[in-house]
């Protein structure tokens, strides 16, 4: 296994070869890279403060003034479009980010430690997983009030058995490898064991299951602020931006359009490179999700 | 001969019954109007049919006047809504400012064998009022003086010029039968222990109420054999089922009705049931934050009622000066203060609060919302920093009584919204120093609101009434805890051959509905 992590690494220009002849992985990576870059670059790429209200523009169509046109309140759709794609992001990257840490760590102690403490998280996983997302969410937000912090904390709580069980399963599996035996038998300690030789080899699948979990994650946050559950007024979030939208769509159809695509390309861009990332580093975990 | 259905087969025979389901090929699938039947909207499940420990208004109401008795119902008499005598009674006399003579129909039956609908009923059911969480609608009642088995007199302890029209005719004047409430422990919610109207109803929680008719009903008719209400809390999804034909009538929104203004869909119409709600931007009085008077005035300026009125209802609600709403007496024309920014700062540096952090509560509802994050804006040129905290109705019309838990002493700021009778008494019983922590959730007191209240009660001149109610939201607006903000009209949206009766209140009365 250990070589086949040096192996790996060795080989990766020639996975990015085939991650760029791959035509969907491609289309995926350019979407993710321009997500990211509008995302990142939205206060100087936006025209207008996203929260600034114009009451006689509302509901205009896209013009020279407003290139998506103008909300309810008279906002401008483009720069909320924008600062709805760094809510996003904020919530992907710090949600999938603590999920897969705190999932491989304790998929890792699950899957390596002694037999009850394995059992305990077990069954501590699967108590979280019997909860559904949205419902636990819904709770959650019934009794704390809707807040950005509160969805990000419901994320990464629902997310990390699947990491977590991942993790402890490729760890069960190098336990009484020889030569984690070996390193054993040479004194190293459990941490040691852990993260600097079980830690390499469970990692690459886990990485690829993150890069499919961020359009889950993407749409769980927009659909709660499209239930009015996530971010609060005036922050703009693509879920908002929708909700906003709906119920004035016959009235003016851009802001659900211009609130709709970027998720649908969003969550589509992840998805089709997190697909091509498992199919060209580990074809055999087709069928994971 | 077996005979096969081919993928092909399939989508051809799907494809012809969805074109002739919408062109009309079956008009039965086309349109909610069949036969004698109706189908309304309810905007949120009903949750108590008892008149002493319920909400009020609509659906509650719509679903009391179809299933249950009282004396007097909204009509109208020259283009104004006034109290009319109900199918339950013979007669409903106003002899003089203190006695109401009445006389009951005989064989009006209630159900599950509870008897026959008696003077006694009446008396038991005005009593119980006096002791119920609206007892404040019963303030002047004294006694029933019961002449038979059907008449009786009503005995007021002082006059009291709303009585009929703010209580009888309102969803507390519901009368419900002695036997079968105390059978029940004397209180009930969503199960009448016995009910007597020209309907029986059946609910179905969070999807419909389904009114039928009352076969023991021996009273006039209505119109329709059967109603169905489904309970449809969106606006825009409630007006996308009545434009698919899904539903007969219902209440619209702001955006909706700028919409249907301009393009009506065919074989509609439009109804404004009343303008009897009046919204305002609340504070309460008590909050360290919020204790200074000068803050408070600051945001009476700092809001831009103008704008919300064009931003979250699309210009079509009225703008508010008050709790009296438009077409009743003490209504004003303009508030104390104005939209000022300027001035707002100057008071905020004044009170030395620039930088305040305050929270603002509203219901979860796209209006409200929009209206919440305009005042968010306006707070914010003044240096107040607002945090919109949306709710669902449950925790929102809990959190100033004192009853329900604590949050009443972390509230701050928030959007609330009342509807009335046609009376301006209604809306002062509110704010009265007895509802403090109750419904007065602005936590403040004044002996002269409290004496002018009183003579409210019991002045019948019109003009006295006038400058009595306007003083009264003088003192309101005083006290610096109120920003007022619309008069949202409730307009409904229904097929233009049906004639459709509405409470000045908003509610529907069903039992009043045809078609022509």
């Amino acid at each position: 296994m250990t070589m086949d992590a040096v192996g790996t690494f060795r080989q990766r220009p020639e996975k990015l070869a085939l991650l760029l002849k791959n035509k969907q992985g491609m289309i995926g990576f350019v979407l993710v890279v321009a997500f990211f870059l509008s995302a990142l670059l939205a206060p100087f790429l936006a025209t207008h403060d996203p929260a600034q209200l114009d009451i006689p523009a509302r509901l205009t169509g896209p013009g020279a003034d407003h290139w998506l046109g103008a909300d309810q309140l008279g906002r401008d759709t483009y720069s909320r479009v924008l600062y709805g794609g760094r809510v996003a992001l904020k919530v992907a990257a710090i949600g999938v980010t603590l999920s897969l840490v705190i999932g491989l760590t304790l998929g890792m102690v699950a899957g390596y430690g002694p037999r009850w403490l394995d059992n305990a998280l077990l069954l501590l996983f699967d108590t979280i997983r019997s909860f559904p997302t949205i419902v636990l969410a819904l709770a959650a937000v019934s009794l704390l009030g809707p807040s950005l912090n509160l969805i990000l904390s419901i994320v990464i709580i629902t997310s990390i058995p699947s990491y977590a069980r991942l993790a402890r399963t490729s760890t069960l599996a190098l336990k009484n490898t020889e030569f984690i035996m070996a390193e054993r038998s040479l004194g190293a300690g459990t941490f040691r064991i852990l993260f600097r030789h079980v830690m390499p080899n469970v990692i690459g699948p886990l990485l690829i299951l993150a890069a499919m979990d961020v359009p889950v994650v993407v749409t769980i946050e927009a659909g709660l602020s499209f239930l009015g559950l996530g971010v609060l007024p005036p922050t703009a979030s693509w879920g908002t931006i929708l909700n906003e939208g709906y119920l004035v769509i016959r009235t003016s159809p851009w802001p659900v359009v211009a609130g709709g695509i970027p998720l649908v390309l969003t969550t589509l861009g992840f998805t089709l490179l997190g697909e091509a990332l498992r199919d060209i580093f580990d074809p055999k975990l087709r069928g994971i999700r | 001969m077996t005979q096969t259905i081919s993928r092909r087969h399939f989508m051809q025979a799907a494809a012809f019954a969805g074109t002739a389901g919408l062109s009309g090929v079956f008009p039965g699938m086309s349109f909610a109007q069949d036969g004698r039947k109706l189908t309304v909207r309810f905007n949120r499940d009903f949750d108590s049919l008892d008149p002493g420990f319920y909400v009020g208004g609509h659906p509650n109401n719509d679903v009391n006047w179809c299933c249950m008795p009282s004396l007097v119902h909204y009509g109208f008499r020259d283009g104004q809504a006034t109290w009319i005598p109900s199918p339950f009674v013979e007669s409903v006399v106003a002899r003089d400012s203190t006695h109401i003579d009445f006389r009951l129909k005989q064989g009006l039956m209630w159900s599950n064998g509870f008897g026959e609908l008696t003077t006694d009923d009446v008396a038991f059911s005005y009593e119980r009022m006096t002791t119920s969480e609206w007892k404040s609608d019963y303030v002047a009642f004294d006694r029933v003086d019961i002449m038979d088995r059907y008449s009786g007199t009503i005995v007021l302890n002082q006059p009291f010029a709303p009585f009929m029209n703010t209580t009888l005719a309102s969803g507390t004047g519901i009368i419900l039968s002695r036997k079968a409430t105390e059978s029940v422990g004397g209180k009930f919610t969503t199960e009448a222990p016995a009910t007597c109207g020209p309907y029986v109803y059946a609910w179905t929680q969070g999807q419909h109420v389904k009114l039928t008719r009352n076969p023991e009903w021996t009273g006039d008719a209505p119109y329709f054999d059967s109603i169905d209400a489904l309970i449809v809390t969106e606006d825009d999804s409630a007006a996308l089922a009545f434009e698919a034909g899904e539903l007969d009538c219902t209440q619209i929104s702001s955006e909706a009705l700028a919409r249907y203004k301009e393009k009506p869909p065919a074989d509609s119409a439009l109804t404004v049931a009343g303008a009897l709600q009046y919204m305002w931007l609340g504070m309460n009085t008590e909050h360290p934050k919020l204790k200074d008077l000068r803050v408070r005035r600051a945001i009476q300026s700092a809001v831009d009622q103008a704008s919300i009125i064009q931003g979250a209802y699309a210009g079509t609600a009225e703008a508010s000066y008050g709790v009296v709403s438009p077409g009743l007496v003490g209504k004003r024309d303009s508030a104390g203060y104005s939209h000022d920014p300027g001035m707002a700062r100057s008071l905020i540096e004044e009170a030395g609060a620039s930088g305040l952090e305050l929270t603002l509560r509203t219901l979860n509802n796209q209006e409200r919302i929009l209206a919440a994050t305009i005042i968010q804006a306006n707070l914010a040129e003044i240096g107040i920093n607002v945090t919109v905290m949306p709710l669902d109705a449950g925790p929102f019309w809990e959190m100033g009584q004192e009853s329900k838990g604590d949050t009443w002493k972390d509230l701050e700021i928030w959007i609330m919204r009342f509807g009335s009778g046609p009376d301006p008494y209604e809306p002062f019983q509110w704010f009265i120093r007895d509802q403090v922590g109750i419904w007065n959730w602005e936590r403040w007191s004044s002996d002269e609101f409290e004496e002018l209240f009183k003579m409210g009660i019991e002045e019948v001149d019109s003009n006295e009434r006038a400058k009595i109610y306007t003083r009264m939201q003088e003192i309101m607006e005083e006290t610096g805890a109120y920003v007022w903000l619309t008069h949202e009209p409730e307009v409904f949206i229904h097929r233009s051959d049906i004639s459709a009766k509405f409470a000045p209140s908003g509610e529907m009365q069903l039992p009043y509905f045809s078609r022509t």
